[in-house]
């Protein structure tokens, strides 16, 4: 019998995807810590994570700058001692400032372990923020911003978040280069003792987890030693209308222009946010996507075109991201304006959408696939408070929805028409 | 060299990667390792053909095929489609050596796998259509990566300063944009009959999966290709630099920067291995040497770096770095020199060795949590010779000894090895 290539093998629908749901434990001073016990490697990442991001920071550019200086000093150690220790071990603390979090990640071989975690105790609650290291880590940062201010993608990064949040919400502002001079040490000193404290964090632990691994985090992370009694992060901003829909930024010559398209909109915790995020994949969550399919793969304007949903602990908002080719720019944007209309107005055929569920399916399963991925799928659940059934909620979402409850959620949230619009590059 | 210090056999044990290989009649290599802990399967097909395969008038040629790859075979008119109905994803890349294509999808669903690639092995569905969008996507993908980035263009002119006469003198994404816009369907097709063949690639597939599952699929779906005739690689070698080159660029950029590359070994010279430990000497982490005296100490640099390009001819050790605001070009190069020459001046520390060497192990160990990257390094070291190779890596890092480390600068780091490419800020 000859082979019949035209036909797919048989393949089958993930019907059921067990979802490993992360033990959660308390250690003694209280912090809630939740463990992800997978893999067959001789691993362990430690992940810790402040209320501390950009949220909370009375002036820009403090929280990453502290966030990021961890590493710089200790009471005990030097930062080069730091830096020593940590290649020796072949370990890596990863800090990672976001506007909600100040995060500090500890990836190291677990043989290492008992040594590493001391370090990454130390450059939490020890921290010198030295003076001669604060001038050599902002002249880095400057540099670095004036590298990045010349890319049309930052570029329009800036400015769509101003335009979506307003130029004084912490979610839209700023940060210009005279910044880095305005902060003093004491700024930095000041508002690591203020957030980074014990009952302002949780802990995920992922790898090779045993008791041994949960004792050497008890000793190091659950005392009562470093908590801040008068913590508050109560904090609150109000998001200011977009004042306007249309922002072009010109930049001379440029052979691409970057586009963002978006508009404030809900986030993970409200309960239509299943249902939204298979809509945005729909239009431009995988490379399959009504996107890359017109603005990429039938009409060669760009590299690549995404969209996609972020989820912030006070707000979300949806964006469309690209840079395409300078003089289409106008052109790029209005067949993804488009989209969005035949998304609202037209019912998606079963077969795409039989397409987007299975292919949404496989991706929960590649995301849960390894004790790290796991551990970062969970990350933003954990951080937000969300209840951790949220996959098992996606998974059942993904496999009942409809045709129409698609255009019907398109309808209710991404109307083209309500879309802020940022270019920066060449526009005409 | 048996005794392995910091390494216990206990743990050497642990990273041997198990491994079933087999060779179909038309020539393709099909290698399986089994992981039981995952439900996922990674499907790995690296073809043996790069951007140094390339016609020096039309560079960028083998990149521009592998985006030509997805655009539908003979018998599927749409390679994500069922792919995706079937939970997976793909992707592909292209460097100067090879052209790898790779999938991950449930194990139940691997069937599908064995048909797209196959089919794409096969034959493609070419049309000057689909050729002239994928040249609108890669001209698309020059600009966005090279062209309209600060520093985007540096490799594009460090490459032919450094070599004159062998193809890594142009980068994977070719020469200039004119080359991809030039070409055209007959010479897509000639090149896919000349380098897409069984018996010029290696399959190679990680998961919970034995060889006795995936060699009757294996044989189902690409038995019956036909071997092909595969162009006998005969590449010009480079000739040995005899004095050292340099190049001045203006650009408006924030910050000066200087670009520096040395010819290195081959990828299977024992040297290779040394001169990898040295780039990491030099800036792997925030402990080496770049890093604590030009960065930290005397705040020369705002970042600098030094890497290997990791190619199978023999390829380039690279350090670079952005100057800090106000620091002159000749006093930064001449603290890189000092750096590179201090490696030949004084021993290194067994210290300073071993956290090196512990560094690479731990970043191995790394690599291995991830099945994808396993079944791309069982292909890439079957293409090098040997898949088992994989298992031999850190005894090769870890036999690295002071006087290697020495006698490889000493070769390396010397003013007629060097291209160097100033790249200046706009005034």
């Amino acid at each position: 019998m000859t082979l019949n290539r035209t036909y797919q093998p048989d393949f089958k629908t993930i019907d059921h995807i067990d979802i490993p749901i992360p033990e959660k434990i308390i250690l003694a001073n209280g912090i809630e810590t939740f463990l992800i016990e997978a893999g067959t490697q001789d691993v362990i990442k430690i992940d810790i994570f402040f209320n501390a991001g950009s949220w909370y920071q009375p002036k820009p550019v403090i929280a990453s700058t502290v966030n990021e200086m961890l590493i710089e000093g200790t009471r005990n150690l030097t930062s080069k001692q730091i830096a020593e220790k940590l290649d020796f071990y072949g370990a890596f603390i990863h800090a990672q400032p976001t506007k909600d979090f100040g995060n500090v990640s500890l990836y190291t071989l677990k043989k290492y372990l008992p040594e590493t975690i001391k370090i990454l105790d130390d450059i939490i609650k020890n921290p010198t923020f030295p003076e001669d290291e604060l001038s050599i880590f902002l002249n880095k940062r400057k540099q670095k911003f004036q590298i990045e201010i010349e890319k049309v993608s930052h570029i329009a990064r800036r400015e769509f978040n101003e335009q979506l949040f307003g130029k004084n919400h912490p979610y839209g502002i700023k940060a210009d280069l005279n910044d880095y001079d305005n902060i003093s040490r004491q700024d930095i000193v000041n508002f690591h003792s203020a957030y980074y404290c014990a009952n302002n964090c949780k802990i995920i632990i992922s790898g090779k987890v045993d008791d041994s691994v949960n004792d050497l985090v008890n000793q190091h992370f659950g005392s009562n030693d470093w908590k801040n009694d008068s913590l508050n992060i109560s904090k609150k901003c109000t998001i200011e209308s977009p004042t306007k829909l249309e922002s072009f930024i010109p930049k001379e010559d440029v052979t691409q222009s970057a586009i963002r398209l978006g508009k404030v909109t809900i986030n993970k915790d409200h309960p239509d946010f299943h249902k939204l995020e298979i809509v945005n994949t729909i239009l431009g969550g995988y490379f399959g996507s009504r996107l890359m399919k017109t603005i990429r793969e039938e009409k060669g304007y760009t590299y690549g075109i995404n969209s996609v949903l972020v989820s912030f602990k006070h707000a979300g908002y949806f964006v469309i991201l690209s840079e395409v080719g300078a003089d289409v720019a106008k052109a790029a944007i209005e067949d993804s304006q488009k989209e969005i209309k035949r998304l609202r107005e037209e019912t998606i055929s079963r077969d795409e959408l039989a397409l987007v569920k299975n292919y949404m399916l496989g991706d929960l399963l590649r995301s849960l696939n390894g004790a790290f991925e796991i551990a970062s799928s969970f990350k933003s659940l954990i951080e937000h408070s969300l209840n951790l059934n949220f996959f098992n909620k996606q998974m059942e979402t993904i496999q009942s929805i409809t045709p129409d409850e698609i255009r019907k959620i398109a309808d209710k949230y991404l109307h083209e028409d309500t879309l802020v619009k940022t270019i920066a590059g060449k526009y005409n | 060299m048996l005794r392995l210090y910091y390494l216990s056999l206990h743990s050497y044990l642990q990273i041997m990667i198990q491994f079933d290989k087999i060779t179909l009649d038309n020539g393709l290599k099909v290698i399986v390792h089994t992981d039981p802990s995952t439900t996922i399967v990674a499907f790995n097909v690296l073809y043996n053909v790069g951007s140094r395969d390339e016609d020096s008038s039309r560079t960028g040629f083998a990149h521009l095929f592998e985006h030509l790859m997805f655009e539908g075979s003979i018998h599927i008119p749409s390679y994500d489609t069922p792919l995706q109905n079937a939970g997976g994803e793909n992707n592909a890349f292209t460097s100067n050596d090879i052209t790898n294509y790779y999938i991950t999808l449930p194990k139940e669903n691997i069937e599908t796998a064995f048909w797209l690639e196959s089919d794409r092995m096969l034959g493609l569905d070419f049309s000057e259509n689909k050729l002239e969008i994928q040249k609108n996507v890669v001209t698309e993908e020059f600009n966005q990566r090279y062209l309209n980035q600060p520093y985007g263009d540096a490799f594009l002119l460090l490459r032919p300063l450094a070599y004159t006469t062998h193809p890594y003198q142009w980068p994977t994404i070719g020469k200039n944009i004119s080359h991809i816009k030039e070409a055209t369907l007959n010479e897509v097709k000639d090149f896919f009959m000349h380098h897409y063949a069984p018996n010029n690639a290696i399959l190679s597939i990680t998961g919970n999966i034995t060889m006795d599952e995936v060699k009757p699929l294996a044989e189902k779906w690409f038995g019956s290709l036909p071997r092909r005739d595969v162009k006998n690689r005969q590449l010009a070698t480079e000739p040995k630099q005899t004095k050292a080159r340099s190049l001045s660029v203006e650009r408006s950029v924030p910050q000066d920067a200087i670009y520096m590359a040395f010819h290195m070994s081959s990828k299977l010279d024992k040297a290779y291995y040394v001169t990898d430990l040295i780039s990491d000497l030099l800036a792997n982490g925030k402990s080496s040497r770049l890093y604590q005296n030009l960065v930290k100490d005397k705040k020369l640099f705002s970042e600098i770096n030094a890497y290997i390009t990791g190619d199978i001819d023999p390829g380039l050790i690279m350090v670079n770095g952005k100057l800090m605001p106000g620091i002159e070009m000749h006093t930064a190069e001449d603290a890189i020199w000092n750096e590179l020459n201090q490696l030949m001046i004084e021993d290194i520390s067994d210290y300073e060795l071993n956290k090196v060497k512990n560094k690479f192990e731990s970043v191995y160990q790394f690599g291995q949590l991830s099945g994808l990257n396993k079944a791309m390094n069982l292909a890439y070291y079957e293409l090098l010779g040997d898949a088992e190779l994989i298992n031999h890596e850190i005894e090769k890092y870890r036999g690295v000894t002071k006087e290697e480390v020495k006698q490889t600068a000493e070769k390396l780091f010397c003013k007629e090895n060097s291209s160097t490419l100033y790249y200046m800020a706009k005034k």
